[in-house]
Formats: C-alpha cells, sequence, structure tokens
C-alpha cells in the first residue's frame, strides 16, 4: 500500500499551493470577508492558470485543500464556478453539455446547484417547487435556499417536482432535474447577507414566478432527478471534506507558527498547548486519509457512499474541531488574526451537502444494510 | 438562588427585553451605542458590584452575576461591557483608592478602554489588543496596571470576531500612572472568575433556548427536529448540564476556588452548547438574522478575553494540589 500521491499531484499541489500565497492576500481576503463580496476577479485567475480542472478530479480536489488552507472563502469562491457541473457531465444531453459546460470552463459564466428549499434542507424528497409540462416547456413555480452562486450564476441545474409521488412513502419518485437560465422570464434572487462564514462566497434565494424553461432543458429521464442528485451528494461530499482538511491544515498551520514563535521570543509552551497541537495533526491526517479512499473509490467509478460519508462528516467535524483548538492555543493572538476568520467559515462545513447528522444516517443504514466496508 | 438575585434576574430580564432584544442585530453590527450605555448607567448596572461608600449599588455576588447572566442571554457584547467595567476596570480602581475617577465612570462622565495585555494569554507586541479604545486606558503591563491618558495609535484593525464590541490593535503606549502591582489585578482577575461564569452560562442559555423553540417548529421528514433522538436528547442533556452549572452559579459559595472550577467547566460548556445550537438550526444559523450564531462567535472570541486555558488551570491545579502544579 502505498500513501504518497503521484508526483504528477504532488507537483499540482504545490503550483496551487504558491498561486494561493500570492494572489489570496490578506487584503482581499479580509475585504470579501467584510464586505461579503464574490472575488470575481481571482475565478478569472484561477481558470486562466488552469488551476480548477474539473476533467480531473483528484486535482480538483487537491485544489480545493490548498485553497482552503490559505482562506476558505477565496479558496471555496475561486473552485465553485463548476458547482452542479457533475449532473451534466453524466446525464445531460450533448446539447445541454455543449451549451452550458464549455461557457463555464472558459470563464464566460458561472452555474449553480438549486436543491435546497426553504421548508426543507436534509429532506430533499419534501421539495415543493413544481414544473408543469405546457406547450413544450416546463412552467416552474417555487423556491430555492441557500443557493451557492445564486445571485451570480448564469444557470442552475434544478430539482424540481414534475409529477406527484406514486406512493406516498415514496416521495423521492416524480422529481427531475432542469437547467434554468437567470435570464429566463420570472426568476429573481436575492442575495443572503450577514453569514457567519466564508462570507466572500455568494448565496442567495431563489425565487420562480411562471418561469417557462424549454422542455430540451431537462437532464437525463423525467422522475430520475433524485438519484442524479444523491449521485452528486456522492461526488460533492468528497470535495467538501477537502474544503475541511484545507481548512484543517490552515488552522493546524497557523497554530504551530504561534508555538514555534513564542519558543523563539523564549516564552514557555508547556506540553497542554503541545497536545492539543498533536491532536489537531493527528486528526487532520485521519480525515486525509479517509477522504482519499473516498475519492480513491468515486473516481475509480466504484462510489461507496458509506465511505464519502465517513470522510465527509468525520473531516469536516475535523475542521471545526481543529478552528476551535487553534483558537484556543492562540487565545488573544488567535482572535486578531485570520484565524479567527478560519474559525466562523469552518462551521458550514458540518452543515452544507448533509449536515453531520445527515451522514450518520447514511453510514448507519448502510452499516444496519450488511453494506460494509469489505 | 436568593430573594434578592431572583428579583434581580426578573428586573434585568425585563430590561433586556426593554433594551436590547429588539437591538440585538444592531449591536453586533454597531456596537454597544452611546444610547444603550446610557441605559446601562441609569439602571445603575455600572457599578452594581462596587460598595455603596464607593458610589456603586453594593450588590452581592450573586445578584451581580444575575446582571451579567441575563445579559449574555441577550447580548454577550453588552454582558462583557459591564463585565469589563465593573469586574476589571472598577475593582482595579477601587483598588488603587481612585474614587474621583469610579465617580465620573459611574455617573457614565467617562468611558475607559481596557487593555488586558498580560492578564490574558496570547498577548503579544504584534497583537496587543485594546477593548473599546477610549480618551483614557487602563493597561495591564507585566508588573502593573496603570492609567494610560490619551489614546493610543491604533491599527484599525477589523476582525469580525468580536463585532459588538470595539476591539483593535495599537503599535505603542506612552507610560501611565502606576496603579497596582500585577500581583493585585491577577487577584481581581480571579475573584472575576464567578462573573466570567455568569456570562458563560447566560451565552449558554440564550443558545439553548433559541435551539429548543427553533426545533420544536422546524420540521424535516414531516416532523419537528425535535421529535428525533439526536436532537431532543442532546439538547435536553445539554440544558441538565446548564441547570446543574446554574445551581452552583447562584449558590452562596463565594469562595475562589469554586469560582475558578465553575469558569472553566462553563467556559467549555459554552462552547459546545453554541455550537449544537447553531449546529440545530441547520443552515439558517449561519445567519446573523436568527440570532443564534453571535453566540457561537462570542462564545469562543470571550474564551480568549475571560478564560486562560493555561494560567486559570495552574491556578486551578494549585489550588486542588495546595501547591504549585502543572506547570512542565
Amino acid at each position: 500500500m502505498d500513501f504518497d500521491l503521484p508526483e504528477e499531484l504532488e507537483e499540482y499541489r504545490k503550483k496551487v499551493r504558491e498561486f494561493a500565497r500570492k494572489e489570496f492576500t490578506p487584503e482581499l481576503a479580509e475585504k470579501c470577508d467584510r464586505d461579503e463580496k464574490y472575488p470575481d476577479e481571482l475565478r478569472k485567475k484561477t481558470l486562466a492558470e488552469g488551476l480548477v480542472d474539473f476533467s480531473n478530479p483528484w486535482k480538483t480536489m487537491i485544489a480545493i485543500e490548498e485553497m482552503c488552507r490559505v482562506d476558505p472563502g477565496l479558496g471555496i469562491s475561486a473552485t465553485v464556478p463548476y458547482f452542479g457541473a457533475e449532473v451534466l457531465m453524466l446525464h445531460g444531453s450533448d446539447h445541454l453539455r455543449e451549451k452550458y459546460l464549455s461557457r463555464v470552463a472558459e470563464g464566460k459564466a458561472i452555474m449553480g446547484l438549486g436543491v435546497t428549499e426553504p421548508g426543507g434542507g436534509s429532506d430533499v424528497a419534501g421539495l415543493k417547487t413544481n414544473a408543469r409540462k405546457e406547450n413544450g416547456k416546463y412552467i416552474v413555480n417555487g423556491g430555492k435556499m441557500f443557493i451557492t452562486n445564486g445571485s451570480i450564476a448564469d444557470f442552475f441545474v434544478m430539482l424540481v417536482r414534475t409529477s406527484p409521488p406514486d406512493d406516498p412513502k415514496k416521495r423521492h419518485h416524480g422529481l427531475s432535474v432542469l437547467v434554468v437560465e437567470r435570464n429566463f422570464k420570472g426568476f429573481d434572487s436575492n442575495q443572503l447577507k450577514g453569514k457567519l462564514g466564508v462570507r466572500a462566497t455568494n448565496t442567495a434565494e431563489l425565487i420562480l414566478n411562471n418561469v417557462e424553461v424549454p422542455e430540451e432543458n431537462l437532464v437525463g429521464e423525467e422522475g430520475k432527478g433524485f438519484y442524479y442528485i444523491m449521485e452528486f451528494f456522492n461526488i460533492s461530499r468528497v470535495f467538501v471534506a477537502a474544503q475541511s482538511i484545507g481548512i484543517a491544515q490552515g488552522a493546524l498551520d497557523r497554530a504551530t507558527a504561534f508555538l514555534m514563535n513564542e519558543e523563539s521570543r523564549g516564552h514557555f509552551v508547556g506540553e497542554e498547548r503541545k497536545f492539543k497541537l498533536a491532536e489537531i495533526a493527528t486528526r487532520v491526517e485521519a480525515s486525509r486519509l479517509l477522504m482519499y479512499k473516498a475519492a480513491s473509490y468515486l473516481f475509480n467509478y466504484r462510489p461507496n457512499p458509506m465511505i464519502t460519508s465517513m470522510a465527509k462528516g468525520y473531516a469536516s467535524e475535523t475542521a471545526t474541531f481543529a478552528a476551535e483548538t487553534a483558537m484556543e492555543i492562540t487565545g488573544a493572538t488567535g482572535l486578531q488574526t485570520d484565524l479567527e476568520r478560519l474559525f466562523r467559515d469552518s462551521k458550514i462545513m458540518e452543515i452544507w451537502e448533509g449536515t453531520s447528522e445527515v451522514e450518520k444516517i447514511v453510514i448507519s443504514r448502510m452499516m444496519m444494510k450488511g453494506d460494509k466496508n469489505e | 438562588m436568593n430573594d434578592q438575585t431572583e428579583m434581580m434576574m426578573d428586573n434585568i430580564g425585563q430590561f433586556a427585553k426593554a433594551n436590547i432584544n429588539d437591538i440585538a442585530l444592531k449591536i453586533e453590527r454597531e456596537g454597544v451605542s452611546e444610547d444603550l450605555y446610557n441605559s446601562l448607567i441609569q439602571q445603575g448596572l455600572i457599578g452594581a458590584n462596587l460598595p455603596a461608600e464607593m458610589g456603586g449599588a453594593g450588590l452581592d455576588r450573586t445578584s451581580y452575576d444575575a446582571i451579567l447572566f441575563q445579559l449574555a442571554r441577550a447580548s454577550p457584547s453588552v454582558a462583557f461591557h459591564v463585565f469589563m467595567n465593573n469586574s476589571i476596570i472598577l475593582k482595579i480602581l477601587e483598588k488603587a483608592s481612585k474614587k474621583d475617577i469610579i465617580d465620573r465612570i459611574v455617573s457614565g462622565k467617562i468611558r475607559l478602554g481596557l487593555i488586558p495585555g498580560n492578564i490574558i494569554e496570547g498577548s503579544s507586541e504584534k497583537s496587543n489588543i485594546i477593548i473599546e479604545p477610549s480618551k483614557m486606558n487602563i493597561y495591564i503591563g507585566t508588573e502593573n496596571a496603570s492609567l494610560i491618558d490619551g489614546m493610543p495609535d491604533l491599527l484599525k484593525s477589523k476582525s469580525l470576531g468580536l463585532r459588538g464590541l470595539k476591539t483593535d490593535l495599537f503599535t505603542s503606549i506612552k507610560e501611565g500612572e502606576k496603579l497596582l502591582p500585577y500581583s493585585d489585578v491577577e487577584k481581581i482577575w480571579n475573584e472575576a472568575s464567578w462573573d466570567a461564569a455568569a456570562i458563560f452560562l447566560g451565552i449558554s442559555e440564550g443558545a439553548l433556548e433559541k435551539a429548543i423553540e427553533y426545533t420544536k417548529v422546524r420540521k424535516t421528514f414531516n416532523f419537528p427536529l425535535k421529535d428525533y433522538e439526536p436532537v431532543a436528547f442532546r439538547l435536553s442533556e445539554l440544558k441538565s448540564e446548564l441547570e446543574i452549572l446554574k445551581n452552583t452559579l447562584f449558590s452562596d459559595d463565594s469562595k475562589e476556588q469554586m469560582g475558578m472550577m465553575l469558569k472553566t467547566i462553563s467556559a467549555e460548556f459554552a462552547r459546545r452548547a453554541t455550537k449544537y445550537a447553531l449546529q440545530f438550526h441547520g443552515g439558517y444559523g449561519y445567519l446573523e438574522d436568527f440570532g443564534v450564531e453571535k453566540f457561537y462567535r462570542d462564545a469562543v472570541a470571550l474564551n480568549a478575553l475571560m478564560f486562560r486555558p493555561i494560567l486559570d488551570k495552574r491556578t486551578l491545579a494549585a489550588s486542588i494540589y495546595g501547591e504549585k502544579s502543572g506547570y512542565l
């Protein structure tokens, strides 16, 4: 068993790290955090440098981790213009892929994923947004909540109900995925301000009032939407694990530098704080190994949702643990540095793309189905 | 809880309802306004624990901690404001017999800033924090606490961690009038452990109340969140811990050792309780409008200002062993 990444990926990691250190300036990070402003120039630079390559998921995962290590708000912003692309890649028609994804790859468009609704986060199948067919079009009504890129994306891969479930116990039946453009009549969005963290990223509420969507914008088959989205979450959760590990590693870097500086100044650093540092380091390493295992299954076309949920759940809890413990280690210094921002950024990791509770439901359900990691 | 403390709990609960609850979000965005500060003065909350002969209200420990607890439930920033003035600044001035300055503070004529310096952990020449910078500030240095006349050169730091308080960093300060030796300040700090615990527990109660209310009405998979074991059990466990800690806080005990024990446990508890409270709000908890993220943020930020994970635990260890302990 070899725990090292191939040399090519290690080289890529170095390249991303250098880019992030150079471009993610403290001033930019602070400004985007304070003003809740999406760093669009950074998105363009990242694409121009070829640092976001969704044709290579290993590279994507490493880019996300390294960028979030420097600054999570900027790192997520730079790597999220493709959010939801996998649904189109795997199930979209050639026409849809060509029409929409190529523009994102060229940096001419941003996309988003519209799943969560105001009344239901974890309960995806309980969504209320509906689409009825009329004269070769879908007429969409409803609303979406907490949508990343919500007020800046040009189009959304959106989960809607196209028919009532055939059985009340099978609410996940009758859901479909449509591509909905911002400039379709009846579409509106409101940016959500006042977030605790990842304030550089754009989050919005979407309002859909008789939005007319061409029939050709149906992704895959009608009624299969729930399965497509669950499949997508299995992919995106690996990337959230990468965001989380980036944050945890970033907190570890800062806490280590603080203690080294304390020692170099002749200040006593006792074992209590060193043990805390060791605990963060151990959890970061364990999270990374779990993520690599989940990624290895997934990227070799053998997805293992249980391992993916373990990776996402554990890494996200490691992110908050690491950031909070680093704050404790650094005390007043941490409060006045970008570590404090990492701390605020970390909490969302335990919430988006499946809360920690949802990950535990997935893990325990699969364990009890006998679907163990054997 | 004695009658006086119970009455104080009711009074301050009403005060918070009338003066803080509706502007809690504004406090997070803009800090404690002059108007609100004047209300604190008029209510007699600044100077509440000072002896009457020094111009204060002379409240006993539990009544004073009831004030901090209730204020923290509504706004941790306001509670810290009162703590900083009463438990640290006025106590230093009282011990230094600076009645003239105390009178001006208690009557609302002046406000002092605090540079906690060496009394908190993690201060360095690069990040010497000043809280509510003013024309006159108390500076706690390595050897003395001193009174600094004039505003230090500020760095215009823009941390969003403690949004309801004005904090900054400074480059240098001029020497001030010596007030007390450091050892006396350390004693004041240790005596204030009960007060810090009151704030940590108030933060916890504020956050848990919100989580309990939210999980009654928020449904997922057709059932309220409270109907799910992991939610109901966790919040019930946290509420139980909180009630037991409150019993200690509002007991007649005022021993310094018990105060330090309670602060040590409450500081960690506040971080844990607020984290679960936010988690059970899901994505909405991440938005300031829902009023729970401030508790999560402040539980950690105020840990850095009111609890010293090494020095306080060393004090606690020494009191347990009866001799110097936990220093290697």
